[in-house]
């Protein structure tokens, strides 16, 4: 039987801090990487977002995954986060009211992004935020304006989810424009362009809700609890909103940027979400009301340094190898469609939006009924998606912005027209594949 | 008591603010006057004041509350004669009170023979006692401090038919310190009063003396060297005197005044005192220790006297545009409580008569580094009146009992130089000094336990500051040290229940002592010390090596 303080997940030393910090209305937490130099730019970012649009109110920084103090790199007492940049001037450069609390969460290994994101849930719920945003240095241009845009929309306009919307080259973040974007707005109602992010804000009653819910020990949510988060909302009476903050600098991430990686944290979420959320979509048609704060994305057009031939002959080689695998996920239709697309000249391949919509489907419910282990089945996507990818540089390689944004359009066209062909297979038994 | 020999008696002292007008009428005229301030020294004496500031009684048209003089070495017949002064003056001083009076250097009133003199005729002799022009051209550029009443620092004189300078009311024409009659004469002036035995003076308005084309007019040379001048000859014929500053300006630039200790003894710190509302408000103590970063140190001889509230308004000249809607949104939401750049209102009403935020904010201003002052009434929690136009809404007359008109006058209420406030929370007939004196725990008597302590510790009057910096920002914590006398003083300036872990690693092994109940706490060792204080609570420790 585990004990109490076997329950907690809340160290000491935070929770002195915290004390120390008490009720704020605005919280902000930071991802450290790692990267004090770009942690440092990040916390001034912060303040000065905070001396410039929140001069009146509580607020705190606090570093979600601190280092231990044992290692001196990591000390927390050498973060940015723990040396206020803030500068005394006489007379008339004072701007905010308050102090700029700071909070270090120390951790001995680096958290998962799951567990890093539960501290910062607490810290909220206990701090009593009214609203809350994470921003990550490592990954991103921060700027006091695209904090506050971050910020404002659950403080002052009580929406619960706040997600970024960005100006990116046509061909950056087709995994959200090809698959994320248009399932989750097919089955959730939420048609929110950026699901995965690094910087998204959230009402202090969303953070207590979600940290109430016991669903922290599972591992689909360790590498990006944000767009569950999202989607957690959806059904209940809470409000989305995207809000504009400019141009989307390129990613960072090291090892999560190969595409199975990419998958298993992005794709093995979502499928998972569908699971838990299945009330939402299988019997009902929920739709989330979403505004959006400034323009809606952009998409820029300068020749992309994309190799599709590469592309291809991976899609080739994924779908050769992995046709036992394949067809124990795909129905034998659409997996009989895929294998006479491997024979397509390159120039000529074509993945069409309903074989893809479909392909989706099939992994979404082979997911949920378990077929193959489900880290592989995620893991088994990747050809497919490089598939995609090709058709669709080839595809628009000279089209403008509009004309993507209407095949983007048609693409959710299909996820919606093709629901009942999911919620089919995935009310269907099948046999499970040892 | 005999007054003490101290030559640094102002650094000790607590001062007591008032206008004889409003404090006892003795004559049932409806004004207040210095035989009824005598009869009620034996009350000041009993809450532990050591001085009073008294404001300008000169004789004068009124017109901004005395600060427009018309003589400077009488007394208005209003408020009874220089004989009625003088054994003021003798009370006060028998029972141990110094007496600070007002002098206004920079102008006097319209009214005021020499300017009267001056503007007859260009060739009078007293013509230069002023700063005329042909036309209103000069100083461009200066700024104008009375905004809400005046458009130019110059004024038409119909008499002379030309300018004159002033940098408050156009009823007050500024002397001419270029003129060294001018100096001889309000020397002359102090000399009258420090003849009589005052102690000080407080003197207004100070940065304004002199005027030079091409400056703001204010904090010039010219001005410090006069300001030298009359310290220089004040400490050789009346040693034990000071001469406190009123300049509204960065404790940065009043520094200026304390020069090498050879100009003012004392200097208002006015940026402190908005700070220390806001700080309440904001619950944070970002706004003091801030401030008090930003000031310079300043001579072992000099001293800042620092107030809550006063005559005028709240001023808010010394704060950020930011800090001012701040300050107004929270403290002045009627617009009627605003004047100039300021608020109109007294301690208690601003506190929204919260006993507890009226005591932490004594307690700040009794342990802050500086000399305090109280206003008359505060002592009480007095109310104001925002509807009496100008600042005579914080200028009402002293509320003494329930009985009519207060017990201040005995005449009728029609006849009162103010209406006594009587409104049914902050009325005379619910505040007033007869009922809190018998109430054991009625604010009066919370105040007359504090002030003694404050006296009792030179740690408050002349020890170093030292911030503690605890994690939690709510709570303000620091140290005063005099010498082996040690006090710490921590501040919850939240309206809610606090836990702080303090850093004493420097006074290991020291043991507090709570001041008030001289109950000990557990001694001072490696770990960070805990406390919780109630909302708005404050503790005062004495730290002992026992």
């Amino acid at each position: 039987m585990r004990t109490l303080a076997e329950d907690t997940f809340l160290a000491d030393d935070l929770l002195r801090q915290l004390m120390s910090v008490g009720e704020v209305d605005l919280l902000v937490g930071v991802s450290c990487h790692n990267a004090l130099q770009q942690l440092g730019e990040a916390v001034q970012a912060i303040e000065r977002s905070f001396q410039q649009f929140f001069v009146r109110q509580r607020v705190v920084i606090v570093n979600i995954d601190g280092g231990d103090k044992d290692t001196q790199q990591n000390d927390p007492a050498n973060s940015p986060v723990a040396h206020p940049t803030q500068t005394v001037v006489p007379g008339h450069g004072i701007t905010s009211l308050r102090t700029i609390n700071r909070v270090n969460a120390t951790f001995s290994v680096p958290p998962a992004p799951g567990a890093a994101l539960r501290t910062l849930l607490a810290a909220a719920d206990l701090l009593r935020a009214r609203a809350c945003a994470v921003v990550s240095p490592a990954t991103c241009n921060l700027t006091p304006d695209s904090i506050a845009h971050l910020l404002r929309p659950a403080f002052q306009d009580k929406f619960d989810f706040v997600a970024p919307l960005y100006s990116r080259h046509k061909f950056q973040g087709l995994l959200a424009r090809n698959l994320v974007y248009p399932m989750c707005r097919a089955l959730f109602g939420a048609g929110i362009r950026e699901l995965y992010t690094d910087e998204y804000g959230f009402s202090g009653r969303l953070a207590s809700s979600c940290l109430s819910q016991n669903i922290w020990n599972e591992e689909a949510i360790q590498a990006r609890p944000e767009a569950w988060m999202a989607l957690s909302a959806t059904g209940s009476n809470y409000r989305f909103c995207q809000t504009f903050l400019g141009e989307k600098p390129p990613a960072a991430r090291g090892p999560a940027t190969d595409i199975v990686e990419v998958l298993r944290q992005t794709v093995g979420t979502l499928f998972w979400c569908l699971e838990t959320r299945q009330s939402l979509w299988l019997d009902g048609e929920p739709s989330p009301s979403l505004t959006t704060f400034g323009p809606d994305h952009e998409l820029t057009t300068e020749p992309s340094n994309l190799d599709p031939h590469r592309i291809f002959e991976m899609f080739r080689t994924g779908v050769t190898e992995l046709e036992p695998i394949l067809s124990s996920i795909l129905d034998p239709d659409t997996h009989c469609e895929i294998k006479n697309l491997v024979a397509i000249e390159e120039g000529k391949f074509r993945f069409k939006p309903d074989l893809w919509v479909r392909t989706l489907y099939d992994f979404a419910a082979s997911y949920h009924h378990s077929v193959i282990n489900r880290s592989h089945l995620v893991q088994a996507l990747a050809p497919l998606y490089r598939g995609m990818t090709h058709s669709f540089l080839l595809e628009h390689s000279d089209s403008s912005p509009a004309e993507m944004e209407a095949a983007s359009e048609m693409l959710c066209s299909e996820f919606e027209l093709q629901k009942p062909y999911l919620r089919e297979r995935w009310k269907t038994n099948v046999e499970v594949t040892s | 008591m005999a007054l003490q020999r101290d030559n640094l008696w102002y650094k000790d002292a607590v001062i007591y603010q008032l206008h004889v007008r409003t404090f006892f009428d003795s004559n049932a005229d409806g004004v207040g006057d210095f035989p009824g301030l005598t009869q009620k020294l034996d009350y000041l004496q009993e809450l532990g004041i050591t001085a009073i500031w008294l404001l300008p009684f000169y004789p004068s048209p009124l017109r901004d509350d005395g600060y427009d003089i018309a003589d400077y070495t009488s007394v208005n017949p209003a408020y009874g004669s220089l004989e009625d002064f003088k054994a003021f003056l003798n009370a006060a001083h028998t029972r141990g009170i110094r007496v600070i009076i007002e002098l206004v250097l920079n102008h006097t009133s319209d009214q005021h023979p020499w300017f009267q003199e001056a503007r007859s005729s260009r060739d009078n002799p007293r013509r230069d006692w002023y700063v005329w022009s042909d036309t209103d051209a000069g100083y461009q550029g200066v700024p104008i401090v009375f905004v809400d009443t005046e458009t130019s620092n110059w004024a038409w004189d119909p008499i002379s038919k030309s300018y004159y300078w002033h940098r408050f009311f156009s009823h007050q024409p500024d002397l001419n310190y270029d003129n060294p009659a001018v100096f001889e004469a309000i020397w002359g002036a102090m000399r009258f009063w420090l003849d009589l035995g005052v102690d000080g003076f407080r003197l207004d308005a100070v940065a304004f003396l002199v005027e030079r084309e091409g400056t703001l007019c204010e904090n010039l040379p010219e001005t410090h060297a006069i300001i030298k001048e009359f310290r220089k000859r004040l400490d050789i014929s009346y040693p034990g005197t000071m001469l406190l500053a009123e300049a509204n300006q960065w404790p940065a630039d009043v520094r200026a005044y304390f020069a090498d200790g050879d100009e003012f003894h004392a200097a208002f710190h006015f940026p402190l005192m908005p700070r220390m509302f806001m700080a309440v408000k904001l619950e944070d103590r970002k706004p003091i220790v801030e401030i008090l970063a930003q000031t310079p140190d300043i001579p072992e001889s000099c001293q800042w006297f620092i107030f809550l509230r006063n005559h005028d308004e709240l001023t808010l000249e010394m704060v950020t545009d930011v800090e001012r809607d701040y300050m107004y949104d929270e403290y002045a939401t009627d617009k009627t409580m605003r004047i100039n750049r300021g608020i109109r209102r007294r301690l208690a009403p601003m506190m929204n008569n919260d006993r507890r935020r009226i005591e932490l904010l004594n307690g700040l201003l009794m342990s802050m580094p500086g000399t305090p002052i109280i206003y008359y009434g505060d002592e009480i929690g007095m109310g104001d009146n925002i509807y009496l136009g100008d600042r005579n809404g914080v200028r009402t007359p002293m509320q003494w009992s329930p009985r009519i008109n207060a017990a201040f006058s005995q005449a009728d209420p029609e006849r009162l130089y103010a209406p006594v406030i009587s409104n049914a929370v902050y009325g005379y007939q619910a505040v007033n000094v007869e009922a809190q004196e018998r109430s054991e725990h009625s604010l009066l008597n919370w105040m007359k336990s504090l002030i003694p302590v404050r006296n009792a510790f030179r740690a408050f009057s002349r020890g170093t500051l030292q911030f503690l910096d605890p994690a939690n920002p709510r709570v303000l914590a620091y140290t005063r040290q005099f010498g082996g006398e040690i006090v710490l003083v921590v501040n919850n300036l939240s309206n809610s229940a606090q836990a702080v872990e303090l850093n004493v690693q420097r006074y290991k092994g020291y043991v507090p002592i709570e001041m008030f109940g001289r109950n000990l706490f557990p001694r001072f060792a490696d770990l960070p010390y805990l406390l919780t204080l109630g909302p708005y609570q404050f503790y005062w420790f004495q730290l002992r090596r026992l």
